[in-house]
């Protein structure tokens, strides 16, 4: 594994071991991640990748290992702990309330507020839409509808907000679950896209796919788990889908 | 009198013997009978009343008075009040029924083991009863308040008050309740021998004040020479009041109240409501004991009691006799 | 990359969307046009520019209107709370006592006791609120199930406390609040103005209204958020408390009495008035806005049709008709948008 020797990874999972009751999820595995590299943890079920992205995101703690992100070793208690050094995941099902805009969704939680006649507290609903424009611009989606809620836009675009969410508030680290499942083929090429300008500007992805097509159009890297055990590394552009498949069932 | 002492010392040996073992004796004989009371809800100042007058004539002759019932009207919370009541065995039960057909077979089982019904205040089946035809006969009597009477006594009243000509309404509660009903119909009887009186459409608020208040007002903005209403039940009655004094028609538009709380007579002398028809709630209460003690001692009672009313007004409301018939909690 | 949606489908949806966001409003127009048109006809006189009709409606639209908005909030956030009802009965005993008790016992002026008792029915309101929000936030009761414990149990109490009867009150600066008017406007429907404004401002402009909608809507994603959803849904019952508690201590004022069923047959009207306003009972949607014609259109509707003289059984028809066409119109705008996304 010569290519991750470089210089320091943004971040550095070292040897976690995570077991529930007498299921050992993960066993001594390390993956590094840099900024602006997308890496593609794959392998079949059960192979632990959603224990891993867990531990990362605070979701659980590992019983064994360290985590080292930006040169400090990190333990993080809650999502929230994880959220407020810059690691956020997006999970499948997005957690996008649905009846609310963009900015709304972005802002959800930490929303800004104005006073209105230089005493009443309100909703600067005027920053939020700016804001959600400039995001989903960054991230290349151009939205007309500012004010609509997001039940009103596709998949893909939803997905969009999700990551624009993560990016407002300045994430270094993007976790993403299946961000192609569940869309249509040209929507999926979509956000492959999306992914790839988040590389260009910087930021470092960890996706989980089952489909290897998407993982060879996108990552940089290939983790591969096999049984809570690391089961290989590869460069995409060195390796091949056979070479992966076999990785994943110990061929 | 003699007769009676050597029964209750017949009675006296027979516990002493053995608890039971002369069943058809020791009923017969002068032992303390247990009257249960089972109102249509027990939160009701008209019910409370009427339990007091129970009372009154329980303590006169002897009777142990049970008073059992659920906090609202309704037949799933009477019911289950009545069955608990019916297990301890009483020698009568007085109730008020809670629905004209839904209490027949609950109380046909109190009857069937030999237990005397006296319905108070509502009735089963059409209210006639031991004729001798139809499921719901079995009754021994119904003690209530003439309904239909009360609505022609205030219909009276109110054609006197608004000098026997104009428009009326009657504001009622919930359509098919046997007693506002009665009280609607009595009242538009006696309404067909003042020809000059126009009764209009009866409004139905659901019991509810702010409900009847909107729809005497509404009445107002269409019909402005409207002389008089006739409020039904209490909310009927308070919230026309309502109605009226928004619009600015106190003393203009008279209203006779059906029922005495004093929400209703200490409104009297501001001319808010000019008349209230009292019931009179103790008196149902202590004839329906009274009633159940006479046919437990072998006498026979009649199968309809009707009792009085009390018309309250500005003019008589002071008077200690006409006072004690507002219905207290 | 540009949005996927044609401008012809979008614009065709917004217009779709708009009307079912007004629908309550277009309801209202529709009966005042039609009830003003008869009125008109028939009586050469005008229903919708009589003051005394429209001082009549409003007043009678204040006590659903203020259960309602309590209403309002709690169903956004995808509950209900059934135990407004009784909450106001409770209420409105409470101060009856309290007023009576203050002048009588402690020898009150009227203008404090008045103070007093309102205070004290609203304060006792807090108590079945915030039940309903610990068994519903940290309990996990279902809303239904919850407050309609809460439903019998203070109904319960507000009978114990009336002890079976009207609770009437002697107390001229009490009665001036419920039938009092500055100038021509009924006081009691200036009250329920501000308090309409203040829940407006709430649920519009503050992010508690913006956690309201996201917890309506998905509540893990309001979690993530970072919301505290028990927190938030206890504030939300207490708030609809509060304004049924205010219902009550009205209600007592207006018909110089306190009454355990006083707010009884408002439940069903202030759970309607939310729906034809606009709500989804899943939760997520509603606004003040169309509440406030939702309460109107039921307030309208039962006036307007003693006013132009017609049997009084079709007022609960015409009622029924409009909360189902209310609901068709959002289930086939929710359709519409639901083709959108699939597609």
């Amino acid at each position: 594994m010569a290519e991750t020797g470089r210089a320091r990874p943004l971040l550095d999972v070292r040897s976690i071991s995570k077991s529930f009751a007498a299921v050992q999820a993960l066993n001594g595995v390390s993956m590094q991640l840099e900024a602006g590299e997308v890496v593609a943890l794959a392998g079949d079920n059960g192979a632990g990748k959603s224990t891993l992205i867990k531990i990362i995101a605070g979701v659980y703690r590992a019983d064994g290992g360290e985590i080292v992100y930006n040169g400090e070793n990190v333990t993080f208690e809650t999502p929230h702990a994880a959220r407020d050094h810059g690691i956020e995941t997006i999970y499948q099902d997005l957690a996008l309330a649905d009846n609310l805009s963009i900015g709304a969704n972005i802002f959800l939680g930490r929303e800004p507020v104005r006073l209105a006649f230089g005493f009443l507290p309100v909703l600067d609903r005027g920053k939020m839409a700016e804001a959600a424009k400039a995001t989903m611009a960054r991230l290349d989606f151009e939205v007309d509808r500012v004010n609509a809620p997001v039940s009103r836009f596709s998949g893909g675009q939803r997905q969009a907000v999700a990551i624009g969410r993560a990016i407002y508030w300045e994430a270094r680290v993007l976790i993403m679950d299946e961000p192609m499942a569940a869309l249509g083929v040209p929507e999926q090429r979509r956000v492959i896209a999306l992914i790839k300008n988040l590389r260009a500007q910087g930021k470092a992805i960890i996706f989980i796919s089952h489909n290897l097509s998407d993982i060879f159009s996108v990552s940089d890297r290939i983790v591969v788990l096999r049984r809570g055990v690391l089961a290989g590394e590869r460069r995409t552009s060195e390796t091949d889908p056979d070479e992966i498949v076999r990785l994943m069932v110990g061929g | 009198m003699e007769r009676r002492k050597f029964l209750s010392l017949l009675g006296t040996s027979a516990g002493l013997a053995g608890a039971g073992a002369l069943p058809q004796l020791a009923k017969a004989a002068d032992k303390k009978w247990t009257v249960a009371l089972v109102p249509g809800l027990t939160t009701d100042a008209f019910y409370i009343t009427m339990h007091r007058g129970a009372d009154a004539a329980a303590k006169a002759l002897g009777v142990d008075l049970v008073f059992q019932g659920a906090p609202q009207w309704g037949v799933t919370l009477q019911v289950p009040v009545l069955q608990a009541v019916i297990a301890r065995k009483p020698d009568a039960i007085l109730i008020a029924p809670t629905d004209k057909q839904q209490l027949i077979q609950p109380l046909k089982q109190a009857s069937d083991a030999g237990i005397a019904v006296i319905t108070v205040d509502t009735f089963i089946g059409n209210g006639i009863y031991q004729t001798g035809s139809g499921d719901a006969d079995f009754p021994l009597s119904y003690v209530a308040s003439d309904n239909i009477l009360g609505g022609k006594i205030a219909a009276r009243a109110l054609a006197k008050a608004i000098g026997d000509k104009g428009k009326v309404f009657v504001a009622n509660t919930i359509p098919n309740v046997s007693t506002t009903d009665q009280r609607e119909q009595g009242f538009k009887e006696e309404m067909k021998s003042h020809p000059n009186i126009q009764i209009l459409q009866t409004q139905f608020n659901d019991d509810d004040a702010n409900k009847a208040a909107a729809l005497a007002q509404a009445v107002l903005a269409r019909d402005a020479d409207l002389a008089g209403i006739f409020g039904a039940n209490l909310f009927s009655a308070t919230g026309s009041a309502n109605g009226v004094r928004a619009a600015g028609k106190v003393g203009k538009v008279k209203i006779a109240a059906f029922d005495a709380p004093s929400d209703i007579v200490d409104h009297l002398k501001d001319g808010t409501f000019e008349i209230a028809i009292a019931q009179h709630p103790g008196e149902i209460g202590y004839f329906g004991v009274v009633a159940a003690v006479a046919h437990l001692t072998g006498n026979s009672v009649p199968a309809l009691i009707g009792t009085g009313f009390t018309v309250m007004s500005k003019d008589n409301i002071d008077d200690p006799n006409v006072k004690k018939y507002v219905y207290t909690g | 990359m540009s949005t996927l949606s044609t401008p012809v489908a979008a614009s065709r949806r917004t217009t779709l969307a708009r009307i079912s966001d007004l629908r309550a409003w277009l309801f209202l127009i529709l009966l005042v046009v039609f009830f003003e048109i008869w009125a008109e006809v028939t009586y050469h006189s005008s229903f919708v520019l009589n003051p005394y009709n429209l001082q009549s409606i409003s007043v009678f639209a204040t006590a659903p209107l203020l259960l309602a908005l309590g209403q309002t909030l709690v169903i956004i956030s995808s509950g209900i709370d059934l135990s407004v009802g009784f909450t106001m009965g409770l209420a409105a005993v409470i101060a009856a006592h309290v007023s009576n008790l203050s002048m009588d016992a402690l020898g009150l002026g009227e203008i404090p006791a008045m103070v007093l008792a309102i205070a004290a029915g609203i304060v006792v309101s807090l108590v079945p609120g915030l039940v309903n929000g610990w068994l519903i936030a940290h309990l996990r009761v279902p809303p239904f199930i919850g407050t309609l414990g809460m439903y019998g149990v203070t109904r319960g109490a507000a009978y114990l406390i009336a002890v079976g009867a009207t609770v009437p009150i002697h107390n001229s600066a009490y009665t001036w609040v419920g039938n009092g008017k500055i100038g021509e406007l009924p006081f009691i429907v200036l009250l329920t103005a501000i308090v309409v404004l203040a829940t407006h401002y709430l649920l519009s402009q503050t992010r508690f209204g913006q956690h309201t909608y996201a917890i309506g809507a998905n509540r893990d994603a309001a979690i993530r958020a970072g919301i505290d959803w028990r927190r938030h849904t206890i504030k939300l019952y207490l708030l609809s408390a509060i304004c049924a508690g205010l219902a009550g201590t009205l209600y007592t004022g207006r018909f110089l009495a306190g009454a355990a069923q006083a707010g009884e047959p408002l439940l069903l009207d202030s759970i309607a008035a939310v729906v034809i306003g606009g709500a989804s009972l899943f939760g997520g949607s509603g606004t003040v806005f169309g509440t406030i014609a939702g309460a109107l259109v039921i307030a309208v509707i039962q006036y307007g049709l003693v006013f132009i003289d017609v049997e009084p059984f079709w007022q609960f028809v015409a009622v029924g008709v409009v909360i189902i066409i209310s609901v068709l119109v959002d289930q086939s705008q929710r359709r519409l948008a639901g083709e959108r996304q699939d597609g």
